[in-house]
C-alpha cells in the first residue's frame, strides 16, 4: 500500500524535486511489480520505512517503536486517507471547475483554487433589506414575478436572469460575462435592478423609465452604467448628464421618475426581487439555478451546455 | 602511532557532514575512502601528462611510460614480487576471469574453493564446470567459521588448482594461506588467492607464501575505482595464453600471423587507465607510510570495541569467530526476523552511518545457512573510537524497537 501512496506523493514532489521524481520511478516499478503479481522486491518499501522509522526514532522511540511494530496498518490507513483525500481533491476540481468552488455552487469554504474566494463574493444585502436568512438553498425564483423588468430575446430556449446592482464591484466583475454568454448562446434575458448599497436607488427609477420609454436602447444604457466610472452614478445630479448623451429627453424621463406610478412599480419590483430571498449582488439565475457572486465564465456557460454531472 | 589530524585532512570525507550530521563510513570492504594524495596524482596525469603510455615517444608519452612503470614497480615491490609479474586489471573480479580463461584446462580438472567465496571467485568455476567440464568442490568452513585444514587435505590430493578468499568479506576470517599452498604444491596443485579484503589489511609477501596467483582491487586500498592487480609467478604468466588481445599486446602483426609480447604485456590489451595505475602506486605508498602494524591495531581496537558492545544484544548474532582479532575490520551481524537492509537503512538516516547490507555477493553461503541478510561493518584505520561509539548509540535506539 505504501507503494501507491508514496507514487503519487513522490509524482507531485517530483514537478518540482529531481530527488523525489527518482524515488517516484521506484515506487512506480514496485507498483508495477505488485500489480503483475511479483514480490516488490526493489527495497523500495523498506527504504520508505526505514527513513520513517528512523525520523521517528531520533524524536520519539515509542512512536518509531509503534510504526515500526504496525507498520501495514499505518500503510493501510495512509492508503485510505490518501483516496478519501484524492476524491474530495478531485470532487473540489470538479466543482471548481464547474461552479467555480471547491465546495460546491455557491459554497463560500475555503478552496485551494481560489484562496481569496473571489468566485463566491457577494455585495451583501443589510438586514435592514429584510432578507431572511443568508442560505442560498433560498434563493429561488419560484413565486417571483418578473415581468416587468427589461427583457430580450423573449421566446429563448434558456433564460437567464441577473439581479445586480450598478455601484456593486462584484455585478461589475460578472458583469461582461453575463452579456457575453447572452449573446453567444442567444438566450432570454432579464436584467433586474437591485441597489444593495442604497446609493443608487434613484437608478432602478431611471433605468424603469428608459425601459418603459424606449425599450431596447435600454441595453446600451445599462451597459454604460455598469462600465463606467462609479463616481458618475453615486450622484443624481450626473444622470441627466448621462441621459442626454445617450440622446433620451431628460424631461420625459424625469416626469416619468417623479410619477407615484413608477415609484409604485419600482417598490413592486424590489418586493418581487425580495422574494427570491437574495443575500447579494450579483446573483445569476440560468434556467433557475442561482449562482450567487461573480462566477468564472466557463461556469455560467457549463449550464447551458447541460455539463453537470453532480 | 596513527595521526589522527593528519587524517583528517587527507580524508576530506571524515571531517564531512551530511545535514549537520559527520559521516561515518563503515563501508570499507566494499570501497575505501580516497586520501588527497591519490586524487592529486590522478589529477595531475589529467593537467599535466594525459597521454599514452609504452607507445607515444614524445616527451609526455614518456612522462606517463615512466610514471605507469614507477606504479608497477610500487605495487610489485608491495607484495614482494617481480615488475613483470604484475598485470594491471580493472578488478579482482576481472583478474579471476583472467586466470580462469587463460589457465589450461584438461576436462576433469578439480578446483577447490572456500564456502565463503565471493561470487568472483566462484561463478567463473561453475560456468567452466559447465563449458570445459572441469570439477569444482567446496572445502565447508568448521561451525566457527575457521578454515577447516583437515576436509581440505583430503579434498587437495585431487586438485588442479585451489582458489581461495585470503580474507573473506563476509566475516573477515584469514585462511592459514601458507599451509594451504604448501600443502597444494605437495599435492601438484597451484593456488590462487583471493586477496581483495586482505592487501588493504595486511602485508602480503607473494615470495613467502610461494602462491601461485593472486589478485586484488585498487579501490578496496585507498585506490581509485577500475584498478586491479593479477599477479602470477612469472614462469606460470608466460605459459598463460591471453584472452582479450588488440592494441599493445604484440610485438608486430602481419595479415596472417602476429608476435606476442611478453608478460605483463600481453595481458593488458588496449589502452589502459593510466591515471588510475598512477592513483593505484600512490595508495600503496601512502599504505605504506601508514603501516600494517598501526591499521591492523586501530582495526582491532575498533573491532573488540564494537564486538564488546553488540555482546549487549543476545539478539544480534555475528557470523564468522567471537574473537575480532580473528576478523580483521569486520563485523557482519543479523538478527533473526529483522531484515538488515531496513537496519542499515535507518543507521544512515538516524546518523549517517554507512553499512553494507545484503548478502555481500556471497549468495551461496546465506543461501546454505538459510540467512535472509546481514549487516557488515567494515572497518579501516581511518575510522575512529568516536564513531564506533555514534555507531553503537545508534544502534542502541533501534534496538530498543525491534
Amino acid at each position: 500500500m505504501i507503494c501507491i501512496v508514496a507514487l503519487i506523493i513522490f509524482s507531485i514532489l517530483g514537478i518540482f524535486s529531481a530527488t523525489h521524481r527518482q524515488m517516484a520511478k521506484e515506487a512506480l516499478d514496485c507498483v508495477f511489480r505488485r500489480v503483475t503479481l511479483r514480490p516488490c522486491n526493489t527495497g523500495f518499501k523498506e527504504k520508505i520505512k526505514s527513513h520513517m522509522v528512523a525520523k521517528l526514532l531520533n524524536r520519539s522511540t515509542f512512536l518509531a517503536r509503534a510504526f515500526n511494530r504496525y507498520y501495514e496498518v499505518f500503510a493501510w490507513i495512509f492508503f485510505i486517507l490518501m483516496i478519501a483525500s484524492t476524491f474530495y481533491v478531485v470532487k473540489g476540481g470538479y466543482n471548481y471547475y464547474l461552479y467555480g468552488s471547491c465546495n460546491g455552487l455557491n459554497q463560500s469554504g475555503f478552496c485551494a483554487f481560489d484562496p481569496k474566494g473571489e468566485n463566491n463574493k457577494v455585495t451583501e444585502i443589510n438586514a435592514s433589506c429584510g432578507i431572511e436568512e443568508k442560505s442560498e438553498k433560498n434563493v429561488s425564483l419560484d413565486g417571483v414575478d418578473l415581468s416587468s423588468f427589461p427583457t430580450k430575446q423573449v421566446g429563448a430556449k434558456d433564460t437567464i436572469v441577473l439581479i445586480g446592482c450598478y455601484e456593486c464591484d462584484y455585478t461589475r466583475k460578472a458583469y461582461p460575462d453575463i452579456q457575453k454568454l447572452v449573446r453567444e448562446k442567444k438566450t432570454n434575458y432579464i436584467f433586474a435592478h437591485y441597489p444593495a448599497k442604497e446609493n443608487t436607488n434613484f437608478l432602478s427609477e431611471v433605468g424603469y423609465c428608459v425601459y418603459k420609454e424606449y425599450g431596447d436602447r435600454f441595453w446600451s444604457f445599462n451597459d454604460y452604467l455598469f462600465t463606467v466610472d462609479k463616481v458618475e452614478i453615486y450622484q443624481s445630479e450626473y444622470i441627466n448628464t448621462i441621459l442626454k448623451n445617450f440622446d433620451f429627453d431628460i424631461s420625459k424621463i424625469n416626469d416619468c421618475v417623479n410619477d407615484s406610478a413608477t415609484k409604485e412599480a419600482v417598490t413592486n419590483q424590489v418586493n418581487q426581487l425580495r422574494k427570491t430571498h437574495l443575500y447579494g449582488t450579483p446573483t445569476v439565475f440560468i434556467n433557475g439555478k442561482a449562482f450567487v457572486g461573480p462566477k468564472p465564465y466557463r461556469v455560467y456557460k457549463s449550464v447551458l451546455n447541460k455539463f453537470i454531472i453532480f | 602511532m596513527l595521526d589522527y589530524e593528519k587524517i583528517k585532512k587527507d580524508f576530506l570525507l571524515v571531517s564531512k557532514q551530511i545535514k549537520g550530521k559527520p559521516i561515518v563510513y563503515f563501508d570499507n570492504a566494499c570501497m575505501s575512502l580516497k586520501p588527497r594524495q591519490v586524487i592529486d596524482a590522478m589529477n595531475e596525469y589529467y593537467f599535466e601528462f594525459p597521454a599514452c603510455s609504452g607507445r607515444s615517444s614524445h616527451k609526455l608519452g614518456e612522462i606517463v611510460t615512466k610514471k605507469v612503470r614507477e606504479a608497477r614497480q610500487i605495487i610489485a615491490k608491495f607484495i614482494n614480487a617481480g615488475e613483470q609479474e604484475i598485470v594491471f586489471t580493472r578488478n579482482t573480479t576481472e583478474a579471476i576471469n583472467l586466470l580462469a580463461h587463460t589457465f589450461p584446462w584438461v576436462k576433469g580438472d578439480l578446483v577447490l574453493t572456500t564456502d565463503k567465496e565471493h561470487n568472483s571467485n566462484l561463478i567463473p568455476w561453475q560456468m567452466l564446470v559447465k563449458n570445459k567440464g572441469i570439477r569444482h568442490r567446496v572445502v565447508k568452513s568448521k561451525d566457527d567459521g575457521t578454515f577447516d585444514l583437515e576436509k581440505y587435505k583430503e579434498l587437495a590430493k585431487e586438485a588442479r588448482l585451489i582458489s581461495m578468499v585470503y580474507t573473506s568479506n563476509l566475516d573477515g576470517t584469514t585462511i592459514p594461506a601458507k599451509e594451504i599452498i604448501k600443502i597444494a604444491h605437495e599435492n601438484g596443485a597451484l593456488v590462487f588467492l583471493d586477496a581483495a579484503q586482505s592487501a588493504p589489511h595486511k602485508k602480503i609477501d607473494a615470495k613467502d607464501l610461494d602462491v601461485d596467483f593472486l589478485a586484488f582491487s585498487g579501490h578496496k586500498m585507498l585506490g581509485p575505482t577500475g584498478t586491479g592487480v593479477f599477479y602470477a609467478k612469472y614462469s606460470l604468466l608466460e605459459k598463460l595464453e591471453p584472452f582479450m588481445v588488440g592494441g599493445d599486446t604484440v610485438e608486430y602483426s602481419t595479415y596472417t600471423k602476429h608476435e606476442m609480447l611478453k608478460a605483463p604485456e600481453k595481458f593488458e590489451a588496449g589502452l589502459q587507465d593510466y591515471a588510475g595505475i598512477i592513483g593505484l602506486g600512490e595508495a600503496v605508498k601512502y599504505l605504506e607510510a601508514v603501516g600494517f602494524d598501526s591499521i591492523k591495531k586501530q582495526e582491532y581496537e575498533l573491532n573488540k570495541y564494537i564486538t564488546d558492545e553488540l555482546s549487549r544484544w543476545p539478539k544480534i548474532k555475528i557470523i564468522g569467530p567471537g574473537d575480532p582479532a580473528l576478523r580483521s575490520g569486520i563485523i557482519s551481524f543479523y538478527i533473526d526476523g529483522v531484515d538488515m537492509h531496513q537496519f542499515a537503512l535507518m543507521l544512515d538516516e538516524m546518523s549517517n552511518i554507512m553499512i553494507r547490507s545484503g548478502q555481500h555477493c556471497v549468495h551461496s553461503w546465506f543461501n546454505d545457512k538459510k540467512i535472509y541478510n546481514s549487516a557488515r561493518v567494515s572497518l579501516y584505520f581511518y575510522n575512529s573510537l568516536e564513531e564506533a561509539s555514534v555507531f553503537i548509540n545508534s544502534l542502541d535506539k533501534i534496538m530498543k524497537i525491534i
